[in-house]
């Protein structure tokens, strides 16, 4: 398969955009709007990198199945394992707010 | 390209018909809880982040509609997914940014935040753009329902003997007003919750179409190795073709549909809006993007996917030559059987209408909040009660969705010539967004974004991309990034990227060089003669907007006058235009979040975390504004008196629908119990015996 039709999309597309997220996270961190002092936004910036990975996974797990470097089958099953440990990380983190 | 007509049966519009009528019928049951334009518009801010996110859902998903991705994914595969995996990208300055100072600077529309941060002009051309864009959404939202049901009817009927035709639009037009019926006379309340309803029904259809049409390709493993493996992959190449490819949907979705979605959809920002708090609009928003998009994209994208395996297996049942928009209805009426089908087809058509609704009412608010309420402060008629006023407001907020409905069924004809809606769409979110989502985004995260730069974005903003537009082959070719131009539709995704620059550029231009514009006018009003001085300016700077928007003169001249209105757009809204940084745009950045939080509790937040208490009501007569815990609820609230609370019905699956917002008054001693008027239980429709829950907000 063609370069421009595989890799390329992808790096311009978690290139570019992982620029314009972190910049997104810089910018609200600076304004004091995201201010990770507070535990509940603390929670926020976890959730905020587990959607940029979980969306790069996704992506690179759908091209590499494409490609048949990889079974189908495991797209569903990573991810699915992905958001098994996003709740774990979730009731851990809403347990540290309760002590 | 081959199209079909009268597909389905008797039974399957059977369906359809009840379908339908229970769905209205349930929209207008929740209209009761209609009391006031803030309920009308608004819901009332009471709900929970998963009623809200599931309501979204309908309209998200309704928005960009299983027809046109179901016609790319039969085109091009699983890309077909791509423009709903890759919004994730703006939701820091989403959550950190946009929702807190919406929610907290009480704006009750887009344009409104343009006045207060900026100033009356830059609402006025905010609320011009904004209901274009609206009305432009409108239109695609009806002509992607034309698009649906034409198949499923015949090309003609007789009636007393004539035989008329069926055409698109008068299938729009008969659509429209049954859209119409539910949003005029229901609101935001009963939208939400028909939404609701029907985020649920149309994901179930989704998966079940996608489940029957794998057991019809025979399992699994039998669709995937029939796709070849350029359909299998989950973006598109890089540049070709011209009316797919990545780079393109990149900048006009993932960049500009993205912000202009998150940010100046005034749809989707009223159901934020309606969220109990601004945390629970955040986690709407979270988990709507991390989980529920991806589903739906699975969800409108599988008939084209399934339908391109059935075409390569057996081209006889589905030729590759179907009309692309068609394609979801002919894969449904294949792979269902009668009466699922029309079930199919009926989720389809609600998710659509659900997004045209709110869009529908959306507009109707803009309508009410910067068009009728300015006249009627110019005119000075406010010289009535409040109730009085909101009486007549809730009457215009119904017209205004009746007149809304009207124009969005025109501007189908602006996007009706487009080969499919997918590329009406992409050309609609190029064109429609980067002026407005430049001005949002720089009036939000840039304190030193003066007014005569967001008038001068509008205004040569708008200028430039005329140009663009007009000369496509010159201007935005070098930002193509190789895509090849089809001189039909030419670049219409990449022409975002040119959109969103020029925008862009004008912005920082003019915000930085704010001082020479300052100058500049101080020495015009040093002269005598200033007015005059002015006068010419502004005479000079609607002339030569008009050289570019009238298309008059050569290439060369139109670049001048663009120049032209790019210097004395600035210099002539900082001679008219009162503007003091720190006081406009205090509480209205990202900066001043703090600050807005003040203004919104009238005092300063209170930040302890507390538990949630379980109270009975008891009714008593006294202020409307505040409620009374006891002292140790309190306590356990860590709440002090002035704070903000909530309180709502304990059952959660409500979703917050029996809910107020007040504030923590004087406490007493009966622990458990919160004292509450008469006209509190009223508004927060609560039912006595009931157990409430009771947090401290802020």
């Amino acid at each position: 398969m063609n370069f421009t039709h595989t890799w390329l999309p992808f790096i311009y597309l978690y290139g570019l955009g992982g620029i314009l997220f972190v910049f997104g996270i810089i910018i609200t961190i600076k304004s004091g709007s995201f201010d990770l002092s507070r535990k509940a936004h603390k929670k926020w910036m976890w959730v905020l990198l587990f959607g940029f990975v979980w969306y790069l996974m996704m992506h690179a797990l759908m091209t590499w199945a494409a490609l048949d470097i990889i079974s189908a089958y495991t797209v569903p099953i990573v991810l699915l394992g992905m958001v098994v440990v996003f709740i774990i990380v979730m009731l851990k983190l809403r347990k540290i707010r309760e002590v | 390209m081959q199209t079909f007509h009268s597909i389905g049966t008797t039974t399957d519009w059977i369906v359809m018909v009840v379908y339908f009528i229970a769905i209205m019928l349930f929209g207008s049951y929740f209209g009761r809880y209609t009391k006031n334009t803030s309920d009308f518009f608004f819901g009332g801010r009471r709900f929970s982040w998963w009623l809200i996110t599931m309501s979204i859902v309908a309209t998200g998903v309704g928005s960009h509609s299983f027809v046109k991705y179901s016609a790319k994914g039969f085109e091009h595969g699983i890309s077909s997914s791509m423009t709903y995996l890759n919004d994730w990208f703006f939701i820091p300055f989403f959550m950190f940014g946009w929702l807190p100072i919406i929610v907290y600077s009480k704006i009750k529309s887009i344009p409104e935040y343009f006045e207060k941060r900026f100033s009356p002009s830059a609402r006025f051309l905010a609320t011009i753009l904004l209901l274009l864009y609206m009305i432009g959404y409108i239109g695609i939202g009806f002509l992607t329902l034309g698009k649906a049901v034409i198949p499923m009817l015949p090309e003609a009927f007789t009636v007393l003997g004539m035989t008329l035709p069926i055409t698109l639009m008068g299938a729009i037009i008969v659509i429209a007003v049954i859209t119409g019926v539910y949003i005029t006379f229901g609101g935001q309340t009963a939208v939400i919750f028909t939404d609701l309803l029907q985020g649920f029904i149309l994901l179930f259809a989704g998966f079940l179409l996608f489940f029957f049409g794998i057991t019809y390709l025979g399992g699994f493993d039998m669709f995937w190795n029939l796709l070849p493996t350029e359909w299998k992959l989950p973006l598109a190449d890089f540049n070709q073709p011209a009316n797919f490819n990545f780079v393109g949907i990149f900048w006009q979705d993932a960049i500009a549909g993205s912000i202009g979605f998150l940010f100046m959809n005034q749809g989707l920002i009223m159901r934020f809006m309606a969220c109990k708090n601004v945390n629970e609009g955040r986690k709407a928003a979270a988990v709507n993007i991390l989980f529920v998009l991806p589903i739906s994209a699975i969800v409108v994208g599988n008939a084209g996917w399934i339908g391109k395996a059935i075409s390569v297996v057996s081209p006889d049942i589905i030729s590759p030559s179907v009309s692309p928009d068609q394609i979801f209805v002919v894969v449904a009426n294949i792979i269902a059987s009668p009466g699922m089908f029309g079930f199919i087809m009926a989720a389809l058509t609600a998710a659509l209408m659900s997004t045209v609704d709110t869009l529908i009412n959306a507009t109707a608010a803009i309508f009410i909040n910067d068009v009728y309420r300015p006249i009627q402060q110019f005119f000075k008629r406010n010289v009535m009660s409040d109730i009085e006023r909101d009486r007549k407001e809730l009457l215009a907020a119904r017209y205004a969705s009746i007149g809304v409905t009207a124009l969005g069924v025109l501007a189908v004809l602006a996007f009706k010539n487009f080969p499919t809606v997918y590329e009406a769409h992409g050309y609609f979110h190029s064109t429609l967004t980067p002026p407005l989502v430049v001005g949002i985004f720089l009036g939000v995260f840039w304190k030193r974004f003066t007014p005569a730069a967001v008038i001068t974005t509008f205004v040569g903003g708008v200028a430039l991309m005329i140009l663009g537009a007009r000369y496509p082959g010159i201007l935005i070719a070098p930002f193509d990034h190789g895509i090849e131009m089809n001189p039909d539709h030419p670049y219409s995704y990449i022409r975002a990227l040119y959109n969103i620059l020029v925008c862009s550029g004008a912005a920082v231009v003019v915000t930085l060089t704010t001082q020479w514009q300052r100058k500049l006018i101080t020495a015009i009003r040093e002269k005598q003669n200033q007015k005059m001085i002015m006068n010419m300016m502004v005479a000079i700077t609607v002339m030569v907007f008009a050289v570019v928007l009238f298309n008059v003169s050569v290439l060369s001249v139109q670049v001048l006058a663009t120049i032209a209105v790019l210097i004395l757009v600035p210099l002539t809204v900082t001679y008219y235009v009162k503007y003091d940084e720190n006081i406009n745009t205090n509480g209205l950045t990202a900066s001043s979040i703090d600050v807005a939080r003040y203004l919104f509790k009238g005092g300063n937040p209170n930040d302890q975390e507390g538990e949630k208490v379980f109270v009975h009501l008891k009714q008593v007569d006294g202020d409307d504004t505040v409620i009374h815990f006891s002292t140790k609820d309190m306590a356990m609230m860590k709440a002090a008196v002035g704070d903000l609370v909530y309180i709502s019905d304990k059952r959660k699956w409500m979703g917050g629908l029996k809910s107020i917002h007040s504030v923590f008054g004087a406490p007493h001693d009966e622990d458990g119990t919160v004292y509450i008027t008469p006209d509190q239980i009223k508004h927060g429709l609560f039912v006595e015996g009931k157990i409430l829950e009771a947090e401290k907000e802020m």
